[in-house]
C-alpha cells in the first residue's frame, strides 16, 4: 500500500470519527433536555392535555381584544417609550466612561480589575430585580423604571465598550503616542471614531432590548404599560390584556424598523 | 506637489549636534532570554536619508520602535538628535522625531485634515485639542501641508474613504504637522507598487533636502535603496552585518548576505 492512499485512508478516519463525535454530544444534550424536562413534570400526560385545554380557554378569553380601553393605556404607552429611551442614555453616558476605565490599553491592571468586577456585579442584576430596588430607593413610578434601565444598560454596554476599546490597533495608539498625544486625546480622537460604528450599532440593540424590557417593570410599579398588563391580568379582562399586548408588538416592530433604518442610514463605513 | 515648502518654520528648534541617530550595544527582547536585538551599533548623521533592510523577523520594527523612543530597552544607548533616550521622551524631543509605523496607524473614523492636525498634539496638549479645537493657525498650516501633498480637496473626507497613495501622504503631512528633524518610517513604501513607491520616496527625499530632516526608512526593494538611499544597513538576527554607502550594495552582494535566508523561506 502506498503512503498516499494511507494518507487518505488516515484523514477518512479521522473525518468518521469527527461525524461520531458530534452526533454522540447531540445525543448527549438531547437525553440531558430531556432529564430536566423530566424532572418539572413535562411528561405527565394528564398535566399536558389539562394545560392544552387551559390554554384553548385562556385564548378563546382573550378575544376579540376590547379596544374602548385604548385612550386609557396610550399615557402608559408613552411612558415606557420614554423610559426606554431615557434609561438607554442614561446608561449610554455612564457605560462610555466605565468602558475606558476598563480597558487594558488604557489603565493600569487594578483600576481595570475594579471597574470589571464592579460591572460584573451591575450585569448579574436582572432588570426586574433593578426594578424592585429602584421603587424602594425612589419610590413608584417611571424614575424607577427609568433607573432600572439605566442600570442594565451599564451591565452590558460598560463590557461591550472595554472590549471595543481593548481591540482598538495597537499602531494607532503607538502612532499616537509617538504625536505626543496625552490619554485624553487617545479617547477623543481614537477611541470615539475608531469605534463610533460598534457602539451605535449596541446603543440601538440596547434601546430595542430596553423597549421590550421597560413593557414588564410597570408589573413591580416603576412606571409604563406594565401596569396594566398587571392589573389586567390580576382582574382575569384577557381582552384587555390582548388590547395590551397588541400595543406592546407594535411598539416594538415600530422600534426595530427605526433601529433598522438607523443602521442602514448612519452605519455605512467598515 | 511642485509648490516649495514654506510652510513649515518651527518657533523653536532643539540645539542639534551631529550625529541624528547614535546607537551603541543596543540590545532588546521582548520576553527574557531570547534576543531580538544583540547589539546593535549604528551612527546616522543629521540630514542623512538612510535604508534599513534584512529579513522579515531581523528586528527591524523592533529597531525603529525602540529609534522612535517608543520602546524601553534593557541594554545599550540611544541617543536621538544628541538626547540619551531613557523612558518617555520630553515633549520637545518627541516633537522632533516622527515616526509613521507600517500600517500608518492613521484613524479610521477621522477625516484627512483631522488627522494631520493630531501631529499637532505635542504642540497643544491642553483640554481645548482633547474636545476637538485647534488654533486656527494649525488648521491653516494643516492645510497648507494637505495642499503640498496634492490632497486639499480630500481634506474633509474620512480616511476609510482614501486609496492606499492618498493615505500614505496623509501620514506623511501628520509627521510634518509635527514638524520632526528626524523622520522614521517602518515598512513605507511596502503597500505601494514600484513606480507608486518610488513617486512617493522621489517626494519624501525632495523634502528631506529642502528641510534638512533626516530620514530613516525600512526597505525591501534593492532598487529602491539604490535610487534613493545615500547608506544602507542589513540587520540580520538582531545584528548590524552589512552597512554601506547604497551603491556599493550590489545585487550579487545583496543576494549574497540575504540568500541562504530566502532559500531557508522557501523550505
Ligand atoms: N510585540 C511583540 N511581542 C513579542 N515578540 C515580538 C513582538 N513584536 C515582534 N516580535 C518578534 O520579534 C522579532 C522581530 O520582529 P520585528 O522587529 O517585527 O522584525 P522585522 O520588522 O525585521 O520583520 C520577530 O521574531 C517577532 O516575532
Ligand atoms: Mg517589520
Amino acid at each position: 500500500m502506498s503512503a498516499k492512499r494511507v494518507a487518505v485512508r488516515g484523514t477518512w478516519q479521522t473525518l468518521e470519527r469527527r461525524r461520531w463525535r458530534e452526533l454522540g454530544f447531540s445525543l448527549g444534550l438531547m437525553a440531558l433536555l430531556a432529564w430536566l424536562l423530566n424532572g418539572m413534570g413535562f411528561f405527565e400526560a394528564g398535566r399536558l392535555i389539562q394545560g392544552a385545554f387551559n390554554l384553548a380557554r385562556f385564548a378563546h378569553e382573550m378575544f376579540p381584544p376590547d379596544v374602548r380601553i385604548l385612550p386609557t393605556i396610550t399615557g402608559a404607552l408613552l411612558e415606557t417609550i420614554q423610559m426606554a429611551f431615557a434609561g438607554t442614555i442614561l446608561g449610554f453616558l455612564l457605560s462610555f466612561p466605565l468602558g475606558v476605565l476598563g480597558s487594558r490599553t488604557l489603565f493600569p491592571a487594578g483600576v481595570v480589575a475594579v471597574v470589571r468586577f464592579l460591572v460584573a456585579a451591575i450585569r448579574t442584576v436582572p432588570s426586574l430585580l433593578w426594578a424592585v430596588l429602584m421603587v424602594i430607593v425612589v419610590g413608584l413610578g417611571p424614575l424607577a423604571g427609568t433607573l432600572a434601565l439605566a442600570f442594565y444598560t451599564v451591565g452590558y454596554l460598560a463590557k461591550l465598550y472595554a472590549e471595543l476599546f481593548e481591540a482598538i490597533d495597537p499602531e494607532i495608539l503607538e502612532a499616537m503616542r509617538g504625536v505626543g498625544a496625552k490619554r485624553r486625546h487617545l479617547i477623543r480622537f481614537v477611541l470615539w471614531p475608531e469605534s463610533a460604528n460598534a457602539i451605535l450599532s449596541q446603543l440601538l440593540f440596547m434601546l430595542e432590548y430596553n423597549v421590550r424590557a421597560s413593557t414588564v417593570l410597570g408589573l413591580v410599579g416603576a412606571g409604563g404599560i406594565g401596569f396594566y398588563m398587571q392589573a389586567y391580568l390580576g382582574t382575569m379582562a384577557y381582552s384587555r390584556l390582548t388590547t395590551v399586548l397588541l400595543a406592546v408588538l407594535l411598539l416594538v416592530i415600530g422600534m426595530d424598523a427605526l433601529s433598522a433604518w438607523v443602521r442602514r442610514r448612519y452605519l455605512l463605513h467598515p | 506637489m511642485t509648490q516649495p515648502l514654506t510652510v513649515l518654520q518651527s518657533e523653536e528648534t532643539l540645539t542639534v549636534p551631529t550625529p541624528a541617530v547614535a546607537v551603541e550595544d543596543l540590545w532588546f527582547a521582548y520576553r527574557e532570554g531570547s534576543w531580538i536585538l544583540r547589539g546593535v551599533d549604528l551612527q546616522i548623521p543629521m540630514g542623512g536619508f538612510w535604508a534599513i533592510m534584512g529579513p522579515s523577523g531581523a528586528g527591524k520594527t523592533t529597531l525603529m520602535r525602540i529609534l522612535a523612543g517608543l520602546l524601553p530597552f534593557p541594554r545599550g544607548r540611544v541617543l536621538l538628535l544628541g538626547h540619551p533616550v531613557r523612558g518617555e521622551l520630553e515633549p520637545a524631543l518627541r516633537r522632533s522625531v516622527g515616526y509613521i509605523p507600517q500600517q500608518l496607524g492613521l484613524v479610521r473614523g477621522l477625516t484627512a485634515l483631522e488627522n494631520v492636525l493630531l501631529g499637532s498634539l505635542a504642540r497643544h496638549r491642553g483640554w481645548q485639542t482633547a474636545l476637538g479645537f485647534f488654533p486656527r493657525a494649525e488648521i491653516e498650516r494643516a492645510m497648507a501641508l494637505l495642499e503640498v501633498l496634492d490632497l486639499a480637496d480630500r481634506a474633509d473626507e474620512k480616511v476609510f474613504r482614501l486609496s492606499g497613495g492618498e493615505r500614505q501622504r496623509v501620514a506623511i503631512a501628520r509627521t510634518l504637522m509635527q514638524d520632526p528633524q528626524l523622520i522614521l518610517a517602518d515598512e513605507f513604501v511596502s503597500d505601494l507598487d514600484l513606480p507608486r513607491a518610488a513617486h512617493v520616496l522621489a517626494f519624501v527625499y525632495r523634502l528631506a533636502r529642502e528641510r534638512g530632516l533626516t530620514v530613516i526608512l525600512n526597505l525591501h526593494e534593492l532598487q529602491l535603496v539604490q535610487e534613493f538611499a545615500e547608506h544602507v544597513v542589513i540587520l540580520k538576527d538582531g545584528r548590524v552585518v552589512f552597512e554601506s554607502p547604497a551603491l556599493d550594495l550590489t545585487w550579487p552582494l545583496f543576494r549574497e548576505i540575504m540568500g541562504d535566508y530566502e532559500r531557508e523561506a522557501l523550505k
